[in-house]
C-alpha cells in the first residue's frame, strides 16, 4: 500500500497505448478507409470539445461528441451500399452532409451551454426550500428546549444531575 | 452568679441581711401562699399540667429560671411548680431526661418537662415541671429560725442524705453541680427530710457563687466551669455543710476577685472557713472536702467512712508553693505563679511585657524554684519571636499558653474567656450568641488550645482521651466553611441542649429535630417569603440532630448554582418530612414552592417547565415536599431531559451544518450546480445518441 501510495501520478496515456491506438488506427483504416475517413472529418467538433473542456470529466466532450456521433451516424449506414473510398469522399464533400454533422455537434454545444444554468436555478430554488425547512426545524427545537440548545457551549449540554441520585441513607425520600 | 439570671424578687424583709446578700437571688417571701401578679392566664403543658402564668412561685425560682405555679388536671391534689428556663441559657437536657427516667429519692422530683410558649416572655421557652417541696429552702427555716443545725446533726441530717444523693447520683447521670445551700429544701412541712435542689435550668456550675466550686473552676468563666466530677460536688458540699452550720457565710463581703486570689495563695479551706469558728468534729472533714488538690480531696468513701465512724485519712494539705521574693506586676506583689496567670490573663499586653523580660525567668528559677517552668516560658518566649507573623506570636496565644505554664490546672485563659475544657460547649455558647464572639471559639479550636492545656495535666485530666477526640472532630467541623458546617456547627454539636437559634425561629425554642419543620411552618406566615427558609444555623441544627446522613444534601445546599442549592434545601427538607414522619407542610410548601424558580428552570424543555409549574399549586396544597421534591428533581424526568436535550441539541446543529452548507457555499455552490447541469447535459447527450443510433439501426434493418 505504501508502496502504491508513492508512485507518481499517471501523466496521461503511455507509448503503449498510443502504440495500440495507432496499430487498430492503421488496421482500421486497410479493413475501412471509407468509415475511417467519414469518423475522422466528422467527428472533428468533439475533438474540438475535447481540448476546450479543461475539467477531469470531459463533460463538453460527451455532449458534442455524443451529438456529434448523432449526426455522423447516417452516413456512416450509408456506407453499408457502397462501402468505397469515393462514396466516402462523396458524402464528406457534401455541403449538406457536412452541414447536418456539424449542425448535430452545434446542438450539442448549446445543450451544454443552456442546460447548466437552467439545472443551477433548479437546484437553487431546491436548496433555499430546504434552508427554510431546516430554520422552521431549529425554530422549533429552540421554542421547546431554549436558546442554550443552539449555543456553542458544549456544558450546557452535559449538565449533572442538581441533585447526587436517591440511596438507601441520605437520598431522596419517597413520594406518595 | 448567672451570666443572665432572671431578675430576682425582692429579698423578704424577714430574712436577715447576711444571709440575704449570700445569694443570688437572695429571694424569699415568708410564705409558700401564690401571689397573683396578673402577668396572664393558664399555659396547658402536654394537655394535662396548667402552668398559671400569673401566679409566680419566686421561693422556687432558679438563678436561672422563674417558678410558677402550676396543677395537675389529673391529681388536683399533686402540689407542683414549674421553671420557666432562659431561652438563652442551654439546660441539661440529657440529665433532664435521666432523670424523669429514673426518680431517684434525696432530690427535687421531676414529674415532666416540654418546650412551651410563655407569655410573659413572649416566645416558647422550656419548662420544668417538680414536684413541690413542702419544707421549703432549709436556708430560709434557718434564717427564720424555725429550725436549726447544730454540729452533732451534721452527720446524720446533713452530710449522710445529701451525700448519698449526691453518690447516686454521680453514677447515674453524672455530677449534680450545682450545690449550695439555698438548694437545699425540706421536702416536707415538718422539716424531716432533706432533698437537693434543681441542677438542669442552666449549664454544670454556672449557677454556682464561685465559693462553691473548686479553685481551678471558679476561675473559669460561669459558662465555662464545666462538666466536671464527683470531687467538684464534694467541695461543694464540703462548703455548703460549712456555711449551714456557721449559719452564714464568713466570706460574703469579699469580692470574687480578691477570694480567689486569697484562695490561690492560701488555700480554700483557709480563707473561706480559716477565720470561723468551725465545731472540732467538722474541721476534719471539711478540711478533707476543700482540699484544693483534686486527687487529695474526700471522696465518697472517705465521706462515708467518716459518717460511720470508721477512720478516714487525715487531709493531705498540700502547701501552696510560694516565691521567697514576691514579683511585682501592675502595682502588685505576687508570691504564687498561680495567682500570677489569674492576673497576667486579665492584661494580656503587660503580661508579654513581663514575661518577655529576663527578671520574671530569674524570679522563677531563683525565688520560686521552679528551673522547669522558667524554661518553658523561655522556650514560649522564644517560639512567639520565632512566629512574630503568625498566630504564636500573637499577645493572646502567648498569654494563654503561659496561663498553662503558670498554672497548669487552672482554665484556659484565651481573649479574655477562661474555660475548663469540659465546659467549652457552654462558653463557646455563650461567646457566640451573647457576645457575637465566634472567632474566639473557632481560634480555640484551630489553634490547639485544648490539646496544650491537656498536655501540661500531671495526672491527667479525666476524660482526656475522649475530650481530645471530641475536639479533633470539632476543628474538623471548622474547619469546612460550608453552610452546615463552621463554627455553627461546632455549637450545635457541644451543646445538645442548645435551641436553633437562627433568627427565623429563635422565638419558637427549637430543641429537638422533631420541630424543626413545624417551627419553619408556622414561620411562613410571618417571614419574608422571598428569603429561603435556611440559614446556617439552620442547617447546623439539622446535621448536628438529625442522625441520617444528610451529606449530599448539604452539598447541594452549599452549592454556588443557585438551582442546585434550591433543590438541595427542598431535598433536604423533605427527607426530614420523610424521616421524621411529619403531616402536612402547608406553610413551608408554599414557601419553598415560590422559591423553586431556578430550580424549575434548570430543566431545558419549556414544556417540562410549564408542566412542573401546573404541578406545583397542587402539591402545596397537599403540604407534601417529599411529592413537590420528587416533582422538581424527578431521576427519570431529568435524565429523559438531559437525552432530550442532548438530541436536540445534536439535530440542530445538524440543521445548522446542512444550513451553513447550502448558504455558505457561495461560489462553491454555483460551481456545483453548473458542474451538475453539465453533467445533466451529457447524460441528455448520451440518451439521445443512443436513441438516435438504436433508432436508425433498426430503421437500416427493417
Amino acid at each position: 500500500m505504501a508502496r502504491a501510495a508513492t508512485k507518481t501520478p499517471a501523466k496521461g496515456p503511455s507509448v503503449t497505448f498510443w502504440l495500440w491506438a495507432g496499430g487498430l488506427v492503421a488496421l482500421w483504416g486497410i479493413v475501412s478507409p471509407s468509415s475511417l475517413l467519414i469518423i475522422s472529418l466528422g467527428m472533428l467538433p468533439a475533438l474540438v470539445a475535447y481540448f476546450c473542456d479543461r475539467t477531469e470529466q470531459k463533460y463538453a466532450l460527451f455532449c458534442v461528441g455524443g451529438l456529434n456521433f448523432c449526426g455522423v451516424f447516417p452516413f456512416l449506414l450509408k456506407l453499408s451500399d457502397d462501402h468505397s473510398f469515393s462514396a466516402a469522399m462523396n458524402i464528406m464533400s457534401n455541403v449538406f452532409s457536412l452541414a447536418i454533422i456539424f449542425a448535430a455537434a452545434g446542438f450539442g454545444w448549446m445543450m451544454f451551454i443552456s442546460i447548466p444554468p437552467v439545472v443551477s436555478s433548479f437546484l437553487t430554488v431546491l436548496a433555499e426550500g430546504r434552508v427554510k425547512t431546516l430554520k422552521v426545524i431549529q425554530k422549533k427545537i429552540v421554542d421547546e428546549w431554549g436558546s442554550s440548545v443552539s449555543s456553542a457551549d458544549e456544558s450546557a449540554a452535559s449538565t449533572a444531575p442538581l441533585t447526587d441520585e436517591p440511596d438507601d441513607g441520605g437520598g431522596a425520600p419517597p413520594t406518595g | 452568679m448567672a451570666e443572665q439570671p432572671l431578675e430576682a424578687d425582692e429579698v423578704a424583709g424577714e430574712v436577715p441581711p447576711e444571709l440575704a446578700e449570700m445569694f443570688e437571688p437572695a429571694d424569699a417571701p415568708t410564705q409558700n401562699t401564690p401571689q397573683r401578679s396578673g402577668a396572664g392566664g393558664p399555659v396547658v403543658l402536654k394537655d394535662r399540667y396548667m402552668l398559671d402564668t400569673a401566679t409566680p412561685l419566686s421561693e422556687f425560682d432558679s438563678p436561672s429560671a422563674k417558678a410558677y405555679l402550676v396543677e395537675d388536671r389529673r391529681d388536683l391534689g399533686q402540689k407542683l411548680f414549674a421553671l420557666i428556663c432562659s431561652p438563652e441559657i442551654p439546660t441539661r437536657l440529657t440529665t433532664i431526661r435521666k432523670h424523669k427516667e429514673e426518680q431517684v429519692a434525696g432530690r427535687l422530683d421531676l414529674i415532666d418537662w416540654d418546650v412551651i410558649y410563655w407569655p410573659p416572655l413572649g416566645q416558647r421557652t422550656m419548662a420544668i415541671i417538680f414536684e413541690r417541696p413542702m419544707g421549703g429552702r432549709v436556708l430560709h427555716r434557718l434564717a427564720r429560725k424555725e429550725t436549726k443545725i447544730t454540729e452533732y446533726d451534721v452527720p446524720r441530717k446533713l452530710a449522710e442524705p445529701l451525700a448519698s444523693i449526691l453518690q447516686k447520683m454521680s453514677s447515674a447521670e453524672g455530677p449534680h453541680r450545682a450545690i449550695r445551700p439555698e438548694n437545699i429544701f425540706f421536702r416536707d412541712e415538718d422539716m424531716t427530710e432533706l432533698i437537693i435542689g434543681e441542677n438542669v435550668s442552666s449549664p454544670p456550675g454556672f449557677d454556682q457563687p464561685t465559693i462553691f466550686e473548686p479553685i481551678e473552676r471558679a476561675m473559669a468563666d460561669p459558662a465555662g466551669r464545666g462538666t466536671g466530677g464527683a470531687r467538684d460536688d464534694i467541695f461543694a458540699l464540703g462548703v455548703t455543710i460549712g456555711i449551714l452550720v456557721l449559719g452564714h457565710n464568713p466570706v460574703a463581703k469579699v469580692k470574687d476577685e480578691d477570694l480567689i486570689l486569697a484562695r490561690l495563695e492560701q488555700g480554700s479551706y483557709a480563707v473561706i472557713f480559716g477565720n470561723s469558728r468551725i465545731p472540732l468534729p467538722l474541721l476534719e472533714p471539711l478540711r478533707g472536702m476543700l482540699n484544693d488538690d483534686p486527687v487529695a480531696r474526700w471522696d465518697y468513701n472517705e465521706i462515708s467512712n467518716w459518717l460511720t465512724g470508721q477512720r478516714t485519712n487525715a487531709a493531705k494539705k498540700k502547701p501552696v508553693h510560694k516565691a521567697e521574693l514576691p514579683f511585682p506586676f501592675r502595682g502588685k506583689e505576687y508570691t504564687s505563679s498561680r495567682a500570677l496567670a489569674q492576673h497576667f490573663a486579665q492584661k494580656i499586653p503587660d503580661a508579654v511585657k513581663a514575661a518577655s523580660d529576663g527578671a520574671f525567668e530569674v524570679w522563677l528559677k531563683r525565688s520560686l524554684n521552679q528551673e522547669e517552668m522558667a524554661s518553658a516560658v523561655n522556650g514560649l518566649i522564644q517560639n512567639a519571636k520565632f512566629h512574630k507573623d503568625g498566630y504564636q506570636g500573637q499577645d493572646d496565644y502567648v498569654v494563654a499558653n503561659l496561663c498553662m505554664i503558670l498554672d497548669p490546672a487552672g482554665p484556659i485563659r484565651y481573649k479574655g474567656a477562661s474555660f475548663m475544657p469540659d465546659g467549652f460547649g457552654p462558653m463557646a455558647a455563650s461567646q457566640i450568641l451573647h457576645n457575637d464572639d465566634a472567632q474566639l471559639v473557632g481560634e480555640v479550636l484551630s489553634h490547639d488550645m485544648t490539646s496544650a492545656w491537656f498536655n501540661h495535666q500531671s495526672p491527667a485530666f479525666p476524660g482526656t482521651s475522649e475530650l481530645r477526640a471530641n475536639f479533633s472532630t470539632l476543628k474538623g467541623f471548622l474547619a469546612i466553611k460550608e453552610i452546615g458546617y463552621g463554627v455553627e456547627r461546632v455549637l450545635y454539636e457541644i451543646n445538645p441542649s442548645l435551641p436553633c437559634h437562627s433568627p427565623l425561629i429563635a422565638n419558637d425554642y427549637v430543641l429537638l429535630i422533631d420541630h424543626i419543620l413545624s417551627s419553619l411552618n408556622a414561620a411562613a406566615g410571618s417571614a419574608d417569603t422571598n428569603q429561603r427558609p435556611m440559614d446556617r444555623h439552620i442547617a447546623a441544627f439539622i446535621a448536628a440532630r438529625f442522625d441520617q446522613d444528610i451529606h449530599p444534601h448539604l452539598k447541594a445546599l452549599g452549592s454556588d448554582a443557585r438551582d442546585t442549592s434550591i433543590v438541595g434545601l427542598l431535598s433536604l427538607f423533605a427527607f426530614l418530612q420523610w424521616k421524621l414522619r411529619e403531616q402536612q407542610l402547608l406553610g413551608l410548601s408554599s414557601w419553598v414552592g415560590g422559591l423553586l424558580g431556578p430550580a424549575i428552570n434548570s430543566y431545558h424543555n419549556r414544556i417540562t417547565r410549564g408542566d412542573i409549574e401546573k404541578e406545583i399549586p397542587r402539591l402545596v396544597r397537599k403540604g407534601s415536599l417529599p411529592e413537590l421534591f420528587d416533582l422538581v428533581d424527578n431521576a427519570e424526568r431529568r435524565k429523559e431531559d438531559r437525552d432530550g436535550y442532548a438530541e436536540a441539541r445534536a439535530e440542530w446543529l445538524a440543521a445548522e451544518e446542512e444550513v451553513q452548507d447550502i448558504e455558505g457555499a457561495g461560489d462553491e455552490r454555483i460551481t456545483k450546480a453548473e458542474r451538475a447541469g453539465q453533467q445533466a447535459a451529457a447524460v441528455i447527450a448520451i440518451v439521445i445518441t443512443l436513441t438516435v443510433v438504436t433508432v436508425l439501426l433498426i430503421l437500416q434493418t427493417w
